[in-house]
């Protein structure tokens, strides 16, 4: 844990390149709506995280077969499908917290075993309410403690994810959109390089949700590496600096948008109009 | 300290060791003569059976059918919430935090521990007597007790997919440990070595002043055990059938264990009134029998002469002898339809090739047997080593009060500036 929890640290720090990341810096990466991002920033563009063949059923239904991508260091990552396409299997997969039925994970071209998974990535599922009788303020401290942030790490979340008037408040209380700010803030705290988030703007409205994806563009700009599993397709265009599209449990295109439409002999059209040609 | 059950069980605990407490201090003052009546005999008025056994019998029900419930709630809350699936990420490995919530279990256990803690200091104050040893003996004996309820509890939490279904295991387990003590009394053979590591059973050996390292090691083994199958089942990324082998090999090793241990005898009398021991010199006269000792009883489980026989004879031969085998002849359950047999209510002890008969399950009459049977001359019996008693008669002064209504008040007070 010692070495990715280190690491970690020193992303907070901006000090993007480390020997165990071994990724290079210096390379102007372009967001994924064409133009050069406002978030545009010196990143890595070395695999970070590859996925290679995995494939994983229930019972009789296959739910992944062969899904093959790449996370690259420092970007956003837009996991994209229909519900019922297998990006929260896919995600609890790399995360190491369901068996894939074949198929390796790799972490800097090494493989990662599931062991050690929670040493590089930390993987925020949708849709939970852990703690519910504790207070808001309980657990950002619980995490803030666990990963070892500064007061200014965590201070830093309060503003943009709006928490200061829930700090009080039990989870139970929580609305949905309260909890997943309060949910986000808890996986910014944590301290691994690769952070999954699934469905990060289930719940948020409109102004949440502008707000947490400038949150999201910011820890991405000090080298932070997300991996957003997103149903909205619109949602993703804007946020993501390359997409994963998943249908039926494969992978049916991964790129950046542009990439996307020449995948799909698009001349122009938003994330939608891709998906749709090609699922 | 945010679990609700937790609390339920700390305010529910004042009243079942109050109510236990004060019946025991009623009971023991009136068979030390208090209302007129005539005094039983001191040898017979023990604190172990008057006062502590039925005092902490409140906390044997509450590892029975309270704790098991706190112990699943603890793993399947989290289960439940997704914060299981946060927990897996953290740093520290899943044995570590497995065994931290164990400590959490224990740490509210011990909590609920002051009101029997309490029953005692007032015992002593009302000027009762307490034998440090097997007073210590069964506080050992409740907190293993406690800690295997806690262990089952958090095994079938993990394995089960809810908290109802882990509650209803727990159930099962108890009741299937209930069913094997029934079936297994007066029988002998695997079952009735099995049924000795009962929760029941073993409890009642620390209730009777008896430490027996075999009856530690299984309850350690089991609640490792416990804690073990929850590690490998609240590991989600493991394949189902590599839970199952790890399941298996777990299953293997504790059954492995159980007969390792079978044959123990390493065992210690703690009670003041040595009611698990022949006298010193017995021991010492009886412990030149080196040959394997065989009796066969023909006896129903439901005699009370077998009881008789198991508690004066058995149970203390079991100590001395290394190679006693007994083996329960009579064919029925009560012995009710065995008189007419001509056998029945007969005990047999063989050494080597002599055997002997005697109907008596009384100490002196069966020594005097065994000694004549091994030709050993049988030792005087010393005066000094009788147990004098110790009859207190006095009200449970307070006991009411502080049980009754301070206790839940208190804890009722505790839990709201918690929660605030």
């Amino acid at each position: 844990m010692g070495g990715f929890a280190k690491k970690s640290s020193a992303i907070r720090s901006k000090e993007v390149t480390t020997p165990e990341i071994g990724v290079e810096i210096g390379v102007l990466v372009q967001s994924s709506t064409g133009t050069t991002s406002d978030y545009a920033t010196l990143m890595p563009v070395n695999d970070l995280l590859t996925i290679k063949s995995i494939t994983k059923s229930f019972s009789k239904r296959r739910v992944l077969e062969d899904v093959n991508f790449s996370v690259r260091g420092g970007e956003v990552l837009g996991l994209i499908g229909p519900n019922g396409s297998g990006k929260t299997t896919l995600l609890e997969c790399i995360a190491g917290l369901l068996p894939a039925d074949a198929g390796t994970v790799n972490f800097n071209e090494r493989v990662l075993p599931r062991a050690r998974r929670k040493e590089a990535l930390f993987y925020l599922p949708d849709a939970i309410l852990p703690w519910a009788e504790q207070s808001v303020k309980w657990a950002l401290d619980f995490f803030a403690r666990l990963y070892q942030c500064s007061a200014s790490d965590a201070t830093a979340l309060t503003e943009p994810l709006r928490l200061g008037a829930l700090m009080p408040a039990r989870i139970s209380s929580l609305s949905k959109g309260e909890r997943k700010r309060v949910l986000l803030a808890l996986g910014l705290l944590t301290a691994q390089p690769l952070l999954l988030l699934d469905e990060p703007f289930d719940g948020l409205d409109l102004r949440q949700t502008r707000d947490v994806m400038t949150l999201l563009r910011s820890h991405a700009a000090k080298g932070r590496t997300l991996m957003l599993s997103i149903h909205q397709l619109v949602d993703a265009g804007r946020v993501c600096d390359r997409l994963v599209l998943l249908s039926g449990g494969r992978v049916a295109g991964a790129g950046s948008l542009d990439e996307l439409r020449a995948q799909a002999d698009l001349a122009e059209g938003g994330v939608e109009e891709v998906f749709l040609a090609l699922t | 300290m945010a679990s609700r059950a937790f609390w339920l069980l700390l305010i529910m605990m004042g009243p079942l060791v109050g109510h236990g407490f004060i019946i025991a201090v009623n009971l023991y003052a009136e068979a030390s003569g208090m209302g007129g009546g005539s005094a039983a005999l001191a040898q017979g008025l023990t604190p172990l059976d008057g006062i502590l056994v039925p005092t902490f019998g409140a906390y044997d029900l509450a590892a029975t059918l309270l704790f098991p419930f706190v112990a699943i709630r603890a793993i399947a809350s989290e289960k439940q919430s997704g914060g299981l699936k946060l927990a897996l990420q953290f740093p520290g490995s899943l044995p570590s935090k497995v065994l931290a919530k164990g400590l959490v279990l224990l740490g509210g256990w011990l909590i609920a521990l002051v009101p029997g803690l309490l029953a005692l200091a007032l015992w002593k104050i009302y000027g009762g007597h307490l034998y440090r040893p097997e007073t210590g003996n069964l506080l050992l004996g409740h907190l293993l007790r406690v800690m295997l309820s806690g262990a089952i509890g958090v095994a079938a939490a993990a394995i089960a997919e809810s908290a109802a279904s882990a509650a209803i295991v727990t159930l099962g387990f108890t009741v299937g440990t209930w069913a094997i003590d029934f079936i297994a009394a007066g029988r002998g053979g695997l079952l009735a070595q099995l049924a000795n590591y009962t929760p029941t059973a073993a409890l009642r050996f620390f209730e009777q002043g008896m430490l027996r390292l075999s009856t530690v090691i299984v309850m350690l083994a089991v609640i490792i055990a416990g804690l073990a199958l929850a590690v490998v089942w609240l590991d989600t990324g493991r394949s189902l059938r590599a839970r199952l082998l790890a399941t298996g090999a777990l299953i293997v090793l504790i059954a492995g264990a159980m007969v390792a241990v079978g044959g123990m005898r390493a065992g210690w009398d703690l009670s003041e009134n040595r009611r698990n021991s022949f006298s010193v010199a017995d021991e010492l006269a009886l412990s030149q029998i080196k040959d394997d000792l065989r009796m066969t009883v023909y006896l129903a489980p439901e005699d009370p002469r077998l009881t008789d026989l198991d508690q004066n004879i058995v149970k203390k031969l079991r100590r001395i002898l290394p190679h006693l085998e007994v083996d329960y002849a009579a064919n029925s359950q009560t012995g009710l339809f065995e008189g007419a047999d001509e056998h029945y209510g007969e005990i047999w002890y063989q050494l080597k090739d002599q055997k002997v008969m005697e109907r008596s399950t009384i100490e002196p009459v069966v020594l005097e047997q065994l000694y004549g049977l091994a030709h050993i001359v049988a030792p005087a019996r010393a005066e000094t080593e009788d147990f004098p008693g110790y009859p207190l008669a006095t009200r449970p002064k307070w006991a009411a009060g502080i049980f009754y209504a301070l206790w839940p008040l208190l804890t009722i007070l505790t839990w709201w500036l918690v929660r605030r």
